[in-house]
């Protein structure tokens, strides 16, 4: 799973709640309690709206981010990684319907949700707009891009709202799956022959700096942050996040004999923490926009996907009309006999 | 490129028990053309962890829930009706478990 | 082993479900809704691990013993034994459902004969694969239902399917796989394909005579091409 969703612009995010401001405070005590908001409870119209955004959008992710690694379940170099992969794109599918459901339990239609995706209206996480050139890919993205965005989700099983702590909850179950299955792979490939550790480290080089920008801008820029956090909705900064992730993954690349691309990664003995060099924001705010290298190719794939399974769908919408309506003849058949 | 109302299917809620002798839990939705479809897709969404041996569809709209507006009141006044609990009750130390 | 089930014949069953499972996992991120696309990749999952499991067999059962992995990715296409409608490419999704009901009516009178083999270890990959497969089968009788009394695009869509991949049908019935009855299969077979067209009210086409086997696998040499590709770059490689 993949947020960095709340961080992300929209074109009609709407943060003005006029009508909502007599509950508000009232609201924003609930959440100081620490209470948790469930579908049918009063709330104000942004927290409502806001919700919707970052939660389609996590789950346009999950399933956006589908196609980088089904790119390699045909070309899987054994059968058990083939198997170990397709099970993991699959949850992946599940984690998107999971998170679809708890937008739906705020009054959003999910066809509504995938016309934004599909109109280019409603962003995705911009990890998935970067392309998957070799097998190495699959690992590093289990490994650092699921393990950041495990990080980002496990604060979000504590949201305010009832119903998306309970999909992350689910979702975080299936996730420390995905993230021992890269590492796995790229400790086989570290562990395996010259090649095959030079394809790790191309790909680590080639992922370390967007993954660190799924965490999303500098708090100081992050257009949405304060509210989720009063909201109860973000629990952690982005910067915090981010940091911690560092921490952690340094000593895992160290383990594997991997280098991380930044000549500036050092350990500072008087913060506690490793130093690392800037990130690049243009890129960042270039491939969010939609100029990243596979922005294009990933909406097209989705697209596609949904206009060649529409009269799948509408055979089976009109298969089950008829066959309730065969069930109300025969019975009033039964009850005029 | 649009949806259409053709080929939407309905929302479901699904109801797992995860083991013989408990209860169905509400574990979350899934879209399908119908009840039994609904049924089948559940297995494939929320057992793939071996998470159910039972499965329970119920059409999303056909759910009837309480107001939360009336939750104090309908909730709050089983708050003094202390004495329903074992715990209100002392029971001497030499009688022991009760 | 006296009672061992020839290695033809397991060769057979295991490359009919590594090439049905790897055409099923194309369809992997792609499928007509989220619901389906997990339902489908559930059956990949399925049939994957049944050929794991006897690709697995195979190898320990060679002298010397080999790897399933070796036999997968290190076979030559003239080496596989699959049925040729598990090599097809899936064309829409009418033609994927169309042939999980042709193969999976053909596999569970297998299992179903296999699970009583006096080969324990086939017998044992039987009785597992037997349910996985009966599920299959629930799931395309279903919708081919679905698309024959659907709309008329559905209709036209699955009749279209039955023209593409009937002339397989005769090959798939008259592969012979020792430990189960052919003529009995057979009988199973149309009997299962026949209910679900008549409960999708399509015509049930009889199924022609073997013309020449299928010696060219044009399809089967291009799938194994992409499956193979990464593997054989790296022949010294541990995954």
């Amino acid at each position: 799973m993949y947020t960095q969703s709340l961080d992300l612009p929209n074109t009609d995010a709407g943060n003005t709640d006029s009508a909502g401001l007599p509950t508000e405070a009232a609201f924003l005590a609930r959440i100081a309690r620490d209470e948790k908001i469930e579908p049918q409870d009063a709330m104000p119209e942004a927290y409502r709206k806001s919700l919707i955004r970052q939660i389609s959008q996590h789950a346009h992710s999950e399933v956006v981010g589908m196609l980088p690694e089904g790119n390699w379940i045909t070309r899987a170099p054994s059968l058990k990684r083939k198997e170990i992969l397709l099970a993991k794109v699959q949850d992946e599918g599940g984690h998107g319907l999971y998170l679809y459901s708890a937008a739906e339990t705020l009054g959003a239609s999910r066809d509504d949700m995938i016309d934004a995706l599909h109109s280019g209206k409603a962003k995705y996480s911009s990890i998935f707009n970067y392309p998957t050139d070799s097998w190495a890919d699959i690992g590093t993205i289990g490994w650092l891009v699921d393990g950041a965005a495990i990080m980002n989700q496990v604060p979000l099983c504590r949201c305010s709202y009832g119903p998306y702590a309970r999909a992350m909850i689910r979702v975080c179950k299936e996730e420390s799956f995905h993230q021992r299955q890269g590492f796995d792979i790229v400790r086989a490939l570290c562990e395996g022959t010259p090649a095959q550790k030079q394809l790790a480290q191309e790909s680590v080089n080639r992922w370390w700096w967007p993954t660190l920008m799924m965490f999303g801008p500098h708090d100081s820029d992050s257009e949405h942050s304060g509210q989720a956090n009063a909201w109860g909705i973000k629990r952690i900064s982005n910067d915090d996040l981010r940091q911690t992730f560092v921490d952690v993954t340094v000593p895992q690349a160290a383990f594997l004999g991997l280098t991380l691309p930044d000549p500036l990664l050092e350990w500072n003995a008087e913060r506690g923490h490793y130093d690392f060099g800037p990130l690049d924001w243009d890129e960042f705010w270039r491939v969010v926009r939609g100029d990243g290298p596979c922005n294009a190719e990933r909406l097209n794939d989705r697209v596609e996907a949904f206009e060649k399974g529409r009269w799948v769908r509408e055979a089976a919408v009109a298969h089950a009309a008829r066959h309730a309506a065969r069930a109300v003849s025969i019975a009033s058949e039964k009850i005029a006999a | 490129m649009s949806t259409s109302p053709e080929s939407s299917w309905s929302l479901f809620e699904v109801f797992i028990r995860s083991k013989q002798g408990l209860d169905h839990k509400h574990v979350g939705s899934l879209h399908a053309s119908d009840a039994a479809h609904a049924v089948t897709l559940a297995r494939d969404v929320y057992t793939r962890r071996q998470e159910g041996v039972s499965i329970w569809v119920v059409p999303s709209n056909a759910i009837t829930a309480s107001d939360p507006d009336q939750r104090a009141d309908n909730f709050d006044p089983m708050a003094s009706k202390i004495y329903r609990h074992p715990t209100f009750y002392d029971i001497p130390e030499e009688i022991g478990h009760m | 082993m006296p009672n061992a089930l020839p290695e033809k014949t397991l060769l057979t069953l295991a490359d009919t479900c590594l090439l049905w499972g790897h055409r099923l996992s194309e369809w992997c991120g792609h499928g007509p809704a989220l619901e389906e696309d997990i339902a489908l990749t559930n059956t990949a999952l399925d049939v994957i691990g049944q050929a794991r499991a006897l690709l697995q067999l195979v190898a320990a059962r060679r002298t010397p013993a080999t790897t399933e992995d070796a036999l997968a990715y290190f076979r030559d296409s003239h080496e596989f034994r699959n049925v040729t409608l598990a090599e097809l490419p899936n064309g829409d999704y009418a033609q994927t459902i169309l042939r999980s009901l042709l193969l999976a009516a053909w596999f569970v009178p297998v299992w179903e004969a296999l699970e009583k083999h006096a080969d324990r270890q086939v017998a044992a990959i039987a009785a597992n694969a037997a349910k996985e497969a009966r599920m299959q089968l629930r799931h395309a009788h279903d919708w081919v239902v679905r698309f024959g009394d659907g709309t008329p695009e559905s209709r036209q869509r699955i009749e279209a399917a039955i023209g593409a991949l009937w002339p397989s049908c005769a090959e798939l019935l008259d592969t012979e796989i020792d430990g189960t009855a052919r003529d009995a299969r057979r009988a199973a077979w149309s009997n299962v394909v026949a209910a679900a067209f008549d409960e999708a009210t399509l015509t049930f086409p009889v199924v022609g005579a073997l013309h020449e086997p299928n010696s060219a696998h044009a399809d089967r040499f291009a799938l194994l091409a992409e499956m193979q590709s990464l593997a054989r770059q790296h022949p010294d490689a541990v995954w």
